[in-house]
């Protein structure tokens, strides 16, 4: 779009208020009023608030993008074939453009007490079921950017496990991005809770076809009750020119154990926030991510986790691979309250940059207000080791080659992360692509 | 095979070979000794390709090639192997895809078929038997955590894999137990073929007890000052450097 950009991000809520989803419920209105609020509120944020330091708004606020209202229900199964991972066997979930999309997805048999839905299927249908889920982790109180999503909530993906359901297969949920002629918004709403003891396994991947202008502003909220489990693997590989914003809000009762792995491919503009909260003694959040940042990409990250009970653990493990003219943010923050002590908190940022003009700005953060303690930080950023490189050709490997050998090695770490070999495999395959026509300055 | 005339190189500003010659023919073990800071690293680095060398003068070459022009790759891909004194790990660098890469690439500029995974397998776990190496190395990243002697047998493990005309031993005896070191030196003694040429360079006399030399040289101030058999190695381990660097002091 050309011109001036609009003032404010307000222009992104066109839903017309008589027929969006679940326009009838009341409790549901209330809370897209007051993210509308919140929304006009926030304004557009300035460098000066922390939150938005080292990421400007210019470029997102200048697209003009109208939230998506449309289904498109052209497309087949054929079409998105090259985006499948046959080998994953998953319950799939299809969505385009924000919308769930039944004659592309393959739920298959769900075991009891497992229930996938739509978000939009499920306001129209049984909307008690939501009363409590939505806002329920993310709060009242946004952000702006999830804030926006509240407000024009429309559809999403609803995972509920029942007390001590098992799913041995894992959730694949494909959020696909088409082009539209106007630039679009999609904003999905996931809704994901796993009652006490209960296991699943979630696979989520932004995927696009073509190089299309879109953007993408999902929030997700998590919540894992008393002993239950949840591996999570989220691939970001949007389309080149897409801008991507997450919002993760995960909430951990006592004993529950969550694996996070965040890929950051794709996009010219993307930013994640996950905040974590700890309810519950003796629980484990383990969150890593793996981040490409090429040419006039950025990839800002913002990890928030909150020890306010004592005896949980949490790993913050995230490493970057910059090269061209890419730039990143991590602003990482442990919050270690005054009560919680025998806290175990690790976090990591570490960068490979290989070229000169690539920048990041890195800044782990401990607030530690109880005593009794075992946290730490650490952040590195350096190049390719000369000496690292030499071996390799030593042995007849070329230079590209060794040098894409040692970055998949220093990628390792995360994508070994991954739960399954397909999806280490098409993210190796991936990063392997992408550093193969990386530029070196 | 390999031909060194006049070689002069510098690190920075300081010259460190001054005019180095070395004539090594096909299966001929090579002995080079010296004191340290003689340039005996740097002579096995400026053959390997290393960076940070500069080459003033002389020429190098290798099967009627000129060495010097050519990228390290190319020349470990022309059968130059380099054993390093002190092999680099490679965190999260699995060292079976490296090894295959490394292979395979070796292979492949040698006109040969790239090994399919079952020939390689097999073809790996016979050459860890010859190092007393086992296979779990395979899992592991590249050197990374390995101890010591681990991290030298790994070095001639990928020489038998790679199978290389000429290679350079870099002190691969330092920092070995003479249990390593043995072991070590079985390996490389293993390789010795009539079509195979080595270069073994050492501060001390001990290695050549296990990997018997056709020539020893004594480099001293960026110079190979004296050339003899193997006896010369054991007139220097009695004597120490002392004794050549002087008489060639007074010659």
């Amino acid at each position: 779009m050309n011109g001036t950009a609009p003032a404010s991000f307000e222009t992104w809520l066109t839903a017309r208020p008589d027929d969006r989803t679940g326009a009838g419920l009341d409790w549901l209105e209330a809370r897209r009023r007051s993210a509308l609020d919140q929304v006009r509120e926030h304004g557009v944020p300035s460098a000066k608030q922390e939150a938005w330091r080292y990421t400007s708004l210019k470029r997102l606020l200048e697209q003009g993008f109208a939230q998506v209202d449309d289904t498109v229900t052209a497309l087949r199964l054929d079409d998105i074939e090259e985006l499948l991972i046959p080998e994953l066997d998953s319950h799939r979930v299809v969505m385009v453009n924000g919308r769930y999309t039944p004659s592309l997805s393959a739920l298959g048999d769900l075991p009891h007490g497992v229930r996938v839905t739509g978000l939009r299927a499920l306001l129209a249908n049984d909307p008690d079921a939501l009363r409590e889920r939505i806002n329920g982790v993310a709060g009242e109180r946004q952000p702006l950017f999830a804030a926006l999503n509240t407000a024009g909530l429309d559809d999403g993906l609803v995972v509920l496990l029942d007390r001590g359901a098992v799913l041995e297969r894992p959730i694949e949920l494909i959020h696909l991005s088409v082009g539209m002629d106007e630039p679009r918004v999609a904003q999905p709403r996931h809704l994901v809770a796993i009652e006490a003891g209960a296991q699943a396994t979630l696979v989520e991947r932004y995927v696009s076809l073509g190089a299309s202008l879109y953007c993408t502003n999902s929030v997700l909220e998590l919540s894992l009750g008393r002993d239950a489990v949840l591996k999570h693997d989220r691939i970001q590989e949007e389309s080149p020119n897409a801008f991507h914003i997450t919002g993760l809000y995960l909430s951990q009762e006592e004993n529950s154990r969550y694996q996070g792995t965040n890929i950051g491919l794709g996009g010219a503009w993307a930013r994640t926030d996950l905040f974590t909260r700890f309810q519950g003694e003796h629980a484990e959040c383990d969150l890593l991510g793996l981040y490409l940042a090429g040419d006039r990409q950025l990839m800002d990250y913002h990890i928030d986790v909150h020890h306010a009970v004592p005896s949980c653990t949490s790993r913050e493990t995230f490493k970057g691979i910059l090269y061209g003219k890419g730039r990143a943010v991590f602003d990482g923050r442990v919050v270690v309250a005054k009560n919680a002590q025998k806290t175990d908190a690790a976090m990591s940022n570490k960068n490979l940059m290989l070229s000169e003009n690539a920048e990041i700005d890195t800044k782990p953060q401990l607030e530690i207000n109880a005593d009794d303690v075992k946290c730490s930080h650490g952040t590195t950023v350096g190049q390719i080791q000369p000496e690292m490189l030499f071996y390799l050709r030593s042995r007849g490997l070329s230079a590209p080659i060794a040098r894409r050998m040692l970055c998949m090695g220093f990628a390792g770490e995360v994508i070994d992360a991954l739960h399954a070999d397909a999806l280490r495999e098409r993210v190796s395959e991936q990063v392997g692509q992408r550093l193969e026509s990386a530029p070196l300055t | 095979m390999l031909s060194v005339k006049g070689l002069r190189a510098n690190v920075g500003e300081n010259e460190i070979l001054k005019g180095l010659d070395l004539e090594v023919g096909p299966g001929e073990v090579h002995a080079i000794m010296g004191p340290n800071g003689s340039g005996k690293s740097t002579l096995a680095h400026v053959l390997s390709g290393r960076e940070g060398y500069e080459v003033t003068a002389g020429s190098v070459t290798f099967e009627g090639q000129d060495l010097l022009a050519l990228e390290p790759e190319e020349r470990a891909q022309r059968g130059l192997f380099l054993a390093f004194q002190y092999p680099v790990e490679l965190p999260g660098v699995n060292n079976t895809y490296f090894l295959k890469a490394a292979l395979n690439s070796v292979r492949k500029s040698r006109g040969e078929d790239e090994l399919d995974a079952v020939s390689f397998l097999r073809l790996i776990k016979e050459k860890l038997k010859i190092l007393h190496l086992d296979d779990s190395l395979l899992k592991r990243s590249v050197n990374a955590g390995f101890s010591g002697g681990e991290k030298k047998r790994n070095e001639i493990f990928q020489m038998a894999l790679l199978e290389p005309k000429l290679a350079i031993l870099d002190e691969t005896d330092s920092g070995l137990d003479i249990d390593a070191l043995r072991v070590v030196a079985d390996g490389v003694n293993a390789l010795r073929s009539p079509e195979r040429s080595m270069i073994v360079v050492t501060h001390y006399q001990r290695l050549l007890d296990y990997i018997e030399p056709d020539h020893v040289h004594v480099l001293a101030k960026g110079r190979i000052i004296r050339s003899g058999g193997k006896e010369l190695a054991l007139e220097l381990e009695e004597k120490g450097y002392g004794w050549v660097v002087e008489e060639e002091r007074a010659a």
